[in-house]
């Protein structure tokens, strides 16, 4: 529908371009002057004000010559004009008429965001009432809370403190998180989720009460993400980017293997790197099969350049070969066994792909489920087996 | 899809803009009349394709469409329709969405309707109106989109702020952007005129009406602004002064000049450099206007964009465009052919003195304006320039310029008989002298300058009549013929008359509403009366009221005269929960002879809903109507010679038959 409108627009556009080609069957005067036409009328309104008798006769001669003695110079302007071309310049006009969709389109390709639907306020009843229906459960659960004199189960203060800051009610969740924060079961996470809900409730800015939760999050558990992020945030907003940086890269540095939150970091990293004057880090020399994982290498790929078609099959089958060798030898390689199956679906070994798929499967089912791997290997696996 | 549709149209807008900017302009150098009336579709294309983004953004304002992200920071599902729809301009882009979209509709206006005017200087004309169209648009596809999104859209919207949730300011922008932007065709004009090289009598007159337009829009802009700064802020003045006053004020006072510079041009072939310098100047001032209120530069009470990145670009744009034409100015001004000759004494050298002062004036409200920015800028101290320096440099320049203002329409052209405008115009000064000690006596004293202004308004207000009368004979010949005199004078002069009459009676209404007011500021508890300007003012406490969408402590005062009560004032102060802010609403006794106002603002104490005290703000301004009655005088007067068959056309019907074939194409 949105690219119906689309059209619709461009050849709009693209007729207002070529609009002019149409009319040139008429032809055209080469210069139409107004000049005079606009100096006889003067002249008429002159003699206009005489017959009212708004000024007098000699006035009325007197502006009159003026008048006729301009006529007469714009007359002599308008011969010496050059004449005009009208005939020549039809592949000008065509070209803009090209380069304007272009550029909306090339513009439109980088900025527009053809798949963000609207909603009008109307038609949001249901998440209204979906809305209302957790304020009244996160209400309850308050009322529960406050209400034990026992003070209230923590992992509830906890589940509402979240509850609230997915609502956008920071102040009320960083009260939450600080009940908690108040108590001997009091964990690193409660600490850095405290930091983060006071973080949002200034808009970003790290307050003294922030930093002394982050550090407290630290100190409980110096492996929390969280507290390393938020940690860094606040030495960014003290100047201290060099630091910052350093720390969320010793972080990344410290991981074993792929992890949801390094996602964030190397943007963080990236977005210090700019104003601290560092190289930009990629997150694939964090977690190598996202990206597919290290290819061939330079020198592969010249040697493969060169060869012909069926060379080449044969030295991507021997590099094939010699993975699968190894992966006997190593089968823990969770990062290989992906690449390997990569490759065989690429060469269209349909069975020797799955059966990698598998393999690397059984080792994911150790790993968080949401790191993103699972989903690479189930959509092949489901891919494959169509 | 809505915003898409939107966002997409206007990039199809800019590439039109651009495809405009130069083709035309390489046409009429090279004397290729395809690519000159190339000019002519295009910009209304842009026009159409703007209108369809215009419209997309409003449409999402009204069904409150929150995955836009102006939408969900400016409005509010909430808020009554009225101020939604006013909401698509209330925002920093959204306003330039509607800048330019009236920047569009000038410039299709000119295609539309300026089928009189040489192919040259048109396409010339459009190409720099697309100059501007390119400028505004990069800014806002690449710095203020208004179609951002956000998915998934908040749950509500953030208001807009509840101080701008008022009919008069709703239509305030429109207006006054008109103005603005209007002043865009005649800076078209006049670059274009310079390229070109020539700038005659028909030059002139295709400038007029456009001028004559864009005053008029921002005459009303101007007012309506001053009108709801008057009753909405709750300070009962009209004119603070305030930067953002300032400059729609500097263009409005340069763009009278040129109103007046161009009947010159037209009429007698001379001030052409006035007239372009003017031309540039004034959309130069229009230009500055837009940078000062949208970079933020000024902390005002217009609660508008704050963001000094874009301040730099519209500075980096208006550099171009200002340095730019007046360096075209410089070099090919000179160039031009002098005009016709005038006396000392005549009607031009008349209107030279109104540009002059008109000038000059400007140039003090500019310094006024600027100086504070550049001092905080040098020295980092902060300073505000208000009301005092004004009224001490820019009041004195003006009052010489109401004594010329009676004087001017009577002069003659060329030469003028100064013995027998003396003879016309001595009963009009004896009158004014007399004036004076009466106000005097009935105002019991006053500032001295106060009298020396009501002189000089009333004289413009008789001069200006007697003009008029001496034109239609008036009192002089047979009733019959007096209207028949009237019927055929031109609507342009009729026209003037009732601006320059108008001015009068503005001025009237400001000099009594500042240098007669009376102003009590006192603590209240209900029972206390309050006398002020032969009023009193009973107030019997205050009482908290729901509206659509804020809570309002509602005063209620009773006013009567000599004993005998004449009226109930209810002031208010609301409350807007969501925006989490305060207006004051306040209530006004409005008369030909006066304003009684009234505004509560804080309680008195902390605990004020206990005591029941608050703190009542009571005005009287006398004559403060005049200024509203005046001000609409000008715009009916500049409405009424728009409306002039000879501005209107440009050109006289007679000479259809010469440019027929080219009437033709164009319809075809």
């Amino acid at each position: 529908m949105i690219f119906a409108w689309m059209i619709v627009l461009i050849a709009l556009s693209i007729g207002f371009v070529v609009l002019p080609l149409a009319k040139m069957s008429h032809s055209l005067p080469a210069r139409q002057d107004s000049t005079p036409a606009v100096l006889v009328d003067q002249l008429e309104e002159v003699k206009r004000d005489q017959d009212r008798g708004l000024i007098s006769a000699s006035e009325a001669t007197a502006a009159q010559q003026e008048i006729k003695r301009r006529i007469l110079a714009a007359a002599r302007r308008a011969t010496s004009e050059p004449m005009l071309d009208y005939t020549s310049g039809r592949s000008a006009l065509l070209l803009a008429a090209i380069f304007v969709p272009l550029l909306a389109i090339g513009y439109y390709a980088s900025m527009g965001s053809p798949n963000v639907a609207s909603l009008a306020f109307v038609d949001r009843q249901d998440e209204r009432i979906e809305q209302r229906k957790i304020a009244e459960l996160t209400e309850k659960l308050y009322e529960r809370l406050i209400t034990d004199p026992e003070g209230g189960a923590s992992e509830g203060w906890m589940l509402l403190g979240q509850t609230y800051y997915r609502m956008g009610e920071y102040t009320q969740a960083a009260a939450a998180f600080e009940t908690v924060s108040k108590r001997d079961d009091a964990t690193s996470t409660t600490f850095s989720m405290m930091a983060e809900a006071l973080i949002r409730k200034e808009k970003g800015i790290v307050t003294p009460k922030a930093i002394s939760a982050i550090d407290r999050s630290i100190e409980l558990n110096p492996e929390n993400p969280a507290g390393a992020f938020y940690k860094a945030m606040a030495m960014v907003q003290l100047g201290e980017e060099a630091e910052a940086h350093a720390l969320l890269v010793s972080h990344l540095d410290s991981a074993d293997g792929f992890k949801p939150w390094m996602e964030a970091f190397v943007e963080q990293a990236n977005d210090i790197a700019k104003t601290a004057g560092k190289a930009p880090i990629s997150l694939a020399d964090y977690a190598p099969a996202l990206n597919g994982g290290t290819g061939p290498s330079a020198d592969d790929v010249a040697a493969a350049s060169e060869m012909s078609a069926e060379e080449r099959g044969d030295f991507i089958r021997a590099m094939v070969n010699r993975l699968a060798e190894r992966l006997e030898e190593s089968p823990d390689d969770l990062d290989g066994w992906l690449r390997l199956a990569n490759a065989y679906t690429v060469l269209g070994e349909q069975k020797n792909a799955i059966a990698a798929y598998e393999s690397a499967s059984r080792l994911l089912s150790g790993f968080a489920a949401s790191d993103p791997r699972h989903k690479i290997v189930e959509q092949a696996l489901y891919a494959l087996r169509e | 899809m809505t915003p898409e549709i939107g966002h997409f149209a206007l990039a199809l807008a800019f590439a039109l803009a651009l495809v405009q900017s130069v083709l035309p302009l390489v046409g009429a150098n090279r004397g290729n009349l395809l690519w000159m009336h190339s000019a002519r579709t295009t910009s209304i294309g842009q026009f159409i394709l703007v209108g369809v983004a215009f419209g997309a953004l409003m449409r999402s304002f009204i069904v409150s469409d929150f995955t836009v992200l102006n939408v969900a920071s400016n409005s509010h599902s909430l808020k009554p329709m009225l101020y939604k729809i006013a909401g698509t301009w209330g925002s920093h882009e959204g306003s330039l969405l509607l800048w330019v979209l009236i920047l569009t509709l000038f410039g299709a206006a000119v295609s539309l309707f300026g089928s009189n005017i040489p192919s040259s200087l048109k396409a010339r004309t459009l190409a720099v109106q697309a100059w501007i169209s390119v400028g505004f648009l990069s800014f806002m596809l690449f710095t203020s989109n208004p179609f951002t999104r956000v998915f998934p859209p908040p749950t509500d919207g953030n208001d807009l702020n509840p101080l701008l949730q008022d009919v008069g300011l709703a239509l305030h922008p429109p207006f006054l952007y008109l103005g603005y932007v209007g002043f865009s065709i005649v800076f078209s004009f006049a670059v274009a005129a310079l390229l070109e090289g020539r700038v005659d009598a028909a030059w002139a007159r295709w400038v007029r009406p456009w001028t004559l337009a864009a005053w008029i829009c921002l005459t009303a802009g101007i007012v309506l602004g001053s009108w709801w700064a008057y009753y909405e802020l709750g300070w009962g003045g009209w004119w603070f002064w305030d930067p953002v006053e300032n400059v729609s004020f500097m263009p409005w006072l340069l763009g009278t000049a040129l109103l007046h510079s161009a009947i010159v041009t037209e009429k007698r072939d001379a001030f052409k450099s006035w007239t372009i310098l003017l031309a540039i100047l004034t959309f130069s001032l229009s230009l500055l206007g837009t940078f000062v209120v949208r970079s933020g530069l000024l902390t005002s009470v217009h609660a508008f964009a704050v963001d000094p990145e874009r301040g730099l670009y519209i500075l980096a744009l208006l550099a171009l465009s200002i340095g730019g034409s007046l360096a075209l100015y410089a070099w090919r001004a000179p160039m031009m052919e002098a005009g016709g000759i005038f006396k000392p004494i005549s009607r031009e050298a008349g209107l030279l003195v109104n540009n002059l002062i008109l000038t000059t004036a400007t140039g003090t409200v500019l310094f006024g304006t600027l100086y504070p920015l550049f001092l905080e800028a040098i020295t980092g101290d902060k300073i505000s320039v208000g009301a005092p320096f004004f009224n001490a440099t820019f009041v004195p320049m003006m009052l010489p310029l109401v004594l010329f203002m009676g004087v001017g329409p009577f002069l003659s052209w060329k030469r003028a008989d100064l013995a027998g405008v003396y003879q016309r115009l001595k009963y009009v000064a004896l009158a004014s002298i007399i004036a004076t000690p009466i106000v005097w006596y009935i105002q019991k004293g006053g500032p001295l300058l106060a009298h020396f202004s009501i002189m000089l308004a009333t004289w413009l207000l008789l001069a200006t009549l007697r003009e008029w009368g001496i034109r239609i004979r008036l009192f002089e010949a047979p009733i019959s013929e007096t209207l028949r005199r009237a019927r055929n004078l031109p609507r342009a002069s009729h026209g003037m008359t009732m601006a320059h009459a108008g001015l009068a009676i503005a001025m009237l209404g400001m000099i009594g509403s500042s240098a007669w007011k009376s102003e009590e500021i006192v603590f209240v508890a209900p029972g206390t009366t309050i006398e002020i300007a032969g009023f009193d003012v009973t107030f019997s406490g205050v009482e908290r009221v729901r509206g659509p969408n804020y809570l309002a402590d509602r005063g209620t005062l009773a006013v009567s005269r000599n004993g005998q009560s004449i009226d109930t004032l209810r002031p208010e102060r609301r409350y807007y929960p969501i925006a989490d802010s305060t207006t004051t609403e306040s209530a006004i006794r409005s008369t030909l002879a006066g304003d009684l106002y009234a505004s509560i603002s804080e309680p008195a104490t902390e605990n004020a809903e206990q005591s029941d005290a608050w703190t009542l703000r009571i005005l009287y301004e006398p004559l403060v109507n005049f200024i509203w009655l005046g001000s609409s005088l000008l715009i009916i007067g500049g409405a009424l010679s728009l409306s002039d068959r000879r501005l209107r056309v440009g050109a006289p019907k007679r000479t259809s038959a010469s440019s027929a074939p080219s009437t033709q194409a164009e319809k075809a």
